[in-house]
């Protein structure tokens, strides 16, 4: 009975998933496994590297579905659907912008009216590419909206090249990196600056 | 910009297109098709049929296809096609690196297979989803549109052309270079500060870039730049440039840094316009949390200083509160005499100095009313081999109350006191001035008669700052009261700022921020704009 009941809802549910190929009556899924096509489905219906929605019958089957924003991760589709099943699966939705965090303190002898940045390879490294939040004298903060999956590299200055980040030993050091998580949070403890000994 | 500045600046486009076509690595593939580039995720995606090429010879075509740039994964989507010289093979999917050995080939009715770049015959291998993700993305939100991408591995990718979707009026350009080397020397930059400045990459490589930068410059206005930077990951770079303004003097710049092992560090950096060169050397030592500085800088002219710093670490306090002292070594001096108001300055031709410098913080506290404060206290003073001591004092306040809870105010507080001292000789180096000193707008500044060499700076200013689902707004009111200041000589006695960073697109963020003076060298008030566009 539980059994049934589990089929049931699979059978019920919108998958969002990318094509990666549809040949005869197999698809295969980004960073998934190999469906079968439901009877009368035809391969016009998924276009390789476009996202797209799908259904699984009673038989696990696929048919294709109109996209709503209600659709599934791939992730969740049955492993048992699969006719060929992958070792692991990955979910590729990379088109939610999530909220990765920064905070950063800064120094003590950090001139108390300086705005403090990052800068990101995105700008090519614009040593004002982007302006903090001040949470208080020595803490700053940003919420930045990345995509999902994105890890950016990023130093902290204090609007030019010259008011860089720099290590105890005053040294640079490697550029810190912002995980496309949700809710990620990253915290960085400027020992140092560029100009100020 | 002069005629002399032109060619110059010619030059400098000759010696630095030159230079990094013999550093450039090999592009290691070409991509055509309907490009969409996502800049935060590295995510290059082919659609509608792509096609590419990579350097060892390999041909591959497939109807889409995904190059992630932090990985150099390549995977081919649907009808994939992958030839080199007489071998070829094909699959629903294939997944291999662009520097890399390994082929995966997906077949979707008998799974997978494995093989080299040699494209031999497949062995069968387990079905590794990882290898054959393609990610789901919005094209609307994509950074860069294009149809043709050369791509240098962990270095850029060349767009030719490209379209930026979301940007103001989405204009494409012919060609647009994409830097994504992390290594700390391409931020550095040897051109000066600017109200505006805008690169654009020409030519690059995984340990160069090369730039034109469109600039708006304080003073010259419009301006073109050239700047050559040479990076060895985060240990060492060169940057080297030359700055034209279309009315002005052009400006040449460099500035190098090296890591030493883990405790040393050595930069230089010139700076040369038509009114002479200015050149450095610094090299500094961290031993556990103290260090030692050494610098000396030379200008044109004669001109020289030279400073030896050693500091301890910051030593704690009670209450948290630390300490740190710092001790100073050196000479400035000058060809034909420094201290120039003296009848013997030819004496004085080298001034060696010494000084202290202590400075006391304390951590971020809370205080009544739910703020928080935290307060810094710095002193020095400098003695030098002419009678002539130097004193400082500086200190700040700043107090953080949050109002809502996205709403804060900052009030702080800035002073610093300093005082330059010549015993029995303070008339001759601040002698009282004949006639009184002018403003800008002509009112005469009879108060000036009174300095002698005492100075004080203080600050006021409070700032409201509301922080709403990714926006920032601010509001900044600051006081000053400063002596010598009066009616447009020294700073605005009131300034009002006011700035909103947002973004009206997914992808392209807006920070802009006007500030006002009140009442300041015979205007009523002097508008300040400042404007930028964010990735």
């Amino acid at each position: 009975m539980h059994a049934v009941t589990l089929a049931a809802a699979a059978a019920a549910a919108i998958f969002r998933i990318v094509p990666l190929a549809c040949d005869g009556d197999r698809l295969a899924v980004a960073g998934a496994g190999v469906l079968r096509l439901a009877e009368g489905t035809s391969c016009s219906a998924f276009v390789p590297g476009r996202a797209t929605a799908i259904a699984l019958d009673a038989d696990n089957r696929v048919t294709p579905q109109r996209l709503t924003p209600a659709a599934l991760a791939a992730a969740k589709i049955p492993r048992a659907a699969y006719v060929l099943a992958p070792a692991a699966g990955r979910d590729a939705d990379e088109t939610a912008l999530v909220t990765t965090t920064i905070d950063v303190l800064v120094p003590p002898r950090t001139p108390p009216g300086d705005d403090i940045y990052i800068s990101t390879e995105r700008s090519s490294w614009s040593p004002a590419e982007i302006r903090m939040d001040r949470v208080d004298a020595r803490h700053f903060r940003l919420a930045l909206q990345l995509h999902r999956g994105a890890r950016l590299a990023f130093r902290v200055t204090r609007g030019s090249y010259g008011t860089i980040e720099r290590n105890e030993a005053r040294a640079l050091p490697p550029a810190h990196i912002a995980p496309g998580e949700p809710d990620a949070h990253v915290t960085v403890t400027i020992p140092a600056w560029a100009d100020i000994d | 910009m002069t005629r002399w500045g032109l060619t110059r600046a010619a030059l400098a486009c000759l010696a630095f297109t030159a230079a990094p076509g013999a550093a450039d690595a090999r592009p290691t593939a070409t991509v055509d098709g309907s490009i969409v580039f996502f800049s935060d995720t590295l995510a290059l995606i082919v659609r509608d049929g792509a096609t590419v090429k990579l350097a060892d010879g390999t041909r591959a075509h497939a109807d889409a296809a995904y190059l992630d740039l932090r990985t150099d994964r390549l995977v081919l989507a649907g009808r994939a096609h992958v030839a080199r010289g007489a071998a070829a093979i094909d699959g629903d999917a294939i997944a291999l690196e662009l520097d890399g050995t390994r082929v995966d080939v997906l077949d979707a009715a008998s799974g997978v297979g494995r093989t080299t770049r040699a494209l031999g015959p497949t062995t069968a291998a387990d079905f590794d989803a990882e290898r054959f993700v393609f990610p789901d993305v919005d094209d609307r939100y994509a950074f860069i549109k294009s149809k043709h991408a050369t791509i240098t591995p962990h270095a850029d990718v060349r767009f030719s052309p490209a379209a930026f979707p979301t940007s103001v009026g989405g204009v494409p350009v012919p060609s647009y270079l994409h830097t994504f080397a992390t290594g700390a020397g391409f931020g550095s930059t040897s051109l000066a500060g600017a109200t505006f400045d805008q690169p654009y990459g020409l030519w690059g490589s995984p340990t160069s870039l090369t730039a034109l930068h469109a600039r708006w410059e304080d003073g010259p206005g419009a301006a073109l730049a050239l700047q050559q930077q040479i990076v060895s990951g985060d240990d060492a770079y060169v940057a080297a440039s030359i700055d034209a303004p279309l009315h002005g003097y052009s400006v040449h710049g460099f500035t190098a840094y090296r890591r030493i092992g883990s405790r040393f560090t050595a930069i230089a950096d010139a700076s040369g316009t038509i009114y002479g060169t200015v050149a450095h050397a610094g090299f500094t030592a961290a031993f556990g949390a103290a260090g030692g500085r050494l610098d000396y800088t030379r200008v044109s002219g004669g001109g020289s200083s030279f400073n030896a710093s050693l500091r301890t670490p910051d030593r704690p306090l009670p209450g948290g509160a630390t300490w740190r002292l710092r001790g100073d070594f050196g000479f400035d001096a000058q060809r034909g005499g420094l201290l120039g108001l003296l009848p013997d300055a030819h004496n004085y031709a080298t001034v060696w100095r010494h000084g202290l410098d202590l400075s006391v913080s304390t951590p971020v506290v809370r205080v009544p009313l739910g703020a928080t404060m935290a307060t810094s206290l710095d002193t020095s003073r400098t003695w030098f081999s002419f009678p002539h001591h130097r004193d400082a004092l500086g200190a700040s306040v700043n107090v953080t109350r949050p109002l809502a809870r996205n709403l804060k105010l900052f009030l702080n507080y800035q002073g610093s006191w300093g005082a330059d001292v010549y015993p029995n000789t303070q008339g001759l180096f601040y002698p009282t001035p004949t006639t009184p000193l002018i403003t800008p707008d002509g009112t005469p500044y009879f108060g000036y008669a009174a300095f002698s060499g005492a100075t004080t700076f203080r600050a006021q200013s409070g700032e409201l700052q509301f922080t709403p689902n990714g926006t920032s707004l601010r509001l900044t009111v600051t006081h000053t009261a400063d002596f010598p200041q009066f009616n447009g000589f020294g700073r605005p006695q009131w300034e009002v700022r006011g700035g909103a960073r947002f973004r009206p697109f997914p992808n392209i963020g807006i920070d802009v921020s006007r500030a006002y003076d009140f009442a300041w060298g015979g205007t009523r008030w002097q508008p300040r704009w400042s404007f930028a566009i964010t990735p």
